[in-house]
């Protein structure tokens, strides 16, 4: 019989509570309490994530945050900073144990990856899984992933851009120097692209989903159910929310 | 001293150090590892910290201390090694 895991399609939240539900997804199957999880979620308001190791004030613009109304958070994954506007953002949470899943973490990469690629086929767009974290397509961006394992168990997470915008991004992102900011926002131009880009107009949130869930099934030979968060999960999910993700010690650590 | 180095690893991430040093007994005196990259476990980077600091600052002994806290603590990292941690450090005084 083909295996299940669970499909939570959560909507859109905080970037607090975004982070503190792939925590808690991660807790929860680490104490054998859910299968192996995919999540479909969107950012509401509009936010920056960071990596576990990046500034805070390095590289995020703090004042035009606050202007511009776009919340922040650091992330429980390395990698590099994120504006998460129009995207539709996955995560994977699944025992390292797990006989899909490498045990190399770089190949564990390239699958949980294989399944966006496969996911991205079902849009008609053709992409390749480029090391160490992105998806590309025609050579440019169009999907970056952050992997972390805690208690022997894997979480990743990354987006597929629906659509972007380079200026708006930057205004948000510090740069190392004003100097060169102008030759950097074209140079991300040239690299990034996005769904909307690719196929004419923006497809919508749960077309996308419905690819993705299909490129999972697919990838990993299993069947994903919809179901909901336990609700175990939603309290500690309001838990990680407070006491880490809202906590100012948490995202100005570094 | 106080001093800043940001470095691109060579096929990895962009490396941000933040580095306090003495000048005279050519010392680390505090270091804030920052970036993009990726190490597992996570928290293991606050053991390089910790283990860098009052290490000399020569290529040699940053490597050696480095490597050591890497090897006794299973650190994988993904996008930067010890070889670029090194580099990233030496970029802040020379």
């Amino acid at each position: 019989m083909t295996e299940q895991w669970r499909l939570l399609k959560t909507g859109d939240h905080t970037a607090a509570m975004n982070m503190a539900i792939d925590r808690a997804i991660l807790v929860a199957n680490s104490e054998g309490e859910v299968p192996p999880t995919v999540r479909f979620y969107g950012w509401q308001p509009p936010a920056i994530s960071i990596g576990y190791f990046q500034s805070l004030t390095e590289e995020v613009d703090l004042d035009h945050c606050q202007k511009y109304g776009v919340e922040y958070v650091r992330r429980i994954t390395g990698g590099g900073a994120v504006f998460h506007e129009k995207e539709l953002t996955y995560s994977i949470v699944i025992p390292e144990s797990h006989p899909q899943i490498p045990k190399n973490i770089m190949e564990s990469y390239g699958r949980i990856c294989g399944a966006l690629v496969k996911g991205l086929s079902h849009l008609e767009i053709a992409s390749t899984y480029m090391p160490i974290n992105d998806i590309v397509s025609g050579g440019k961006k169009i999907s970056g992933n952050a992997q972390t394992r805690k208690a022997k168990t894997v979480l990743q997470h990354g987006t597929i851009i629906l659509d972007v915008d380079v200026d708006k991004m930057f205004s948000l992102l510090r740069v190392p120097n004003e100097k060169i900011k102008d030759k950097m926002i074209a140079d991300v131009k040239q690299r990034v692209t996005s769904l909307r880009h690719l196929l004419g107009s923006e497809p919508p949130f749960e077309k996308t989903a419905q690819a993705m869930k299909r490129g999972f099934e697919e990838e990993f030979s299993i069947k994903l159910v919809e179901g909901s968060l336990l609700q175990e999960e939603i309290s500690l999910a309001k838990k990680f929310e407070k006491d880490c993700f809202s906590a100012r010690e948490w995202n100005h650590r570094r | 001293m106080q001093a800043k180095s940001v470095y691109k690893v060579p096929n990895g991430k962009l490396l941000k150090i933040s580095l306090h040093y003495d000048e005279i007994k050519h010392v680390v005196t505090d270091i804030q590892i920052t970036g993009d990259f990726f190490a597992y476990p996570e928290e293991a980077i606050e053991l390089i910290e910790d283990a860098v600091r009052q290490t000399t600052l020569t290529k040699d002994h940053l490597l050696q201390t480095i490597e050591r806290v890497i090897n006794e603590h299973h650190i994988e990292f993904i996008g930067v090694d010890a070889e670029g941690l090194t580099e990233g450090i030496m970029r802040c005084v020379t």
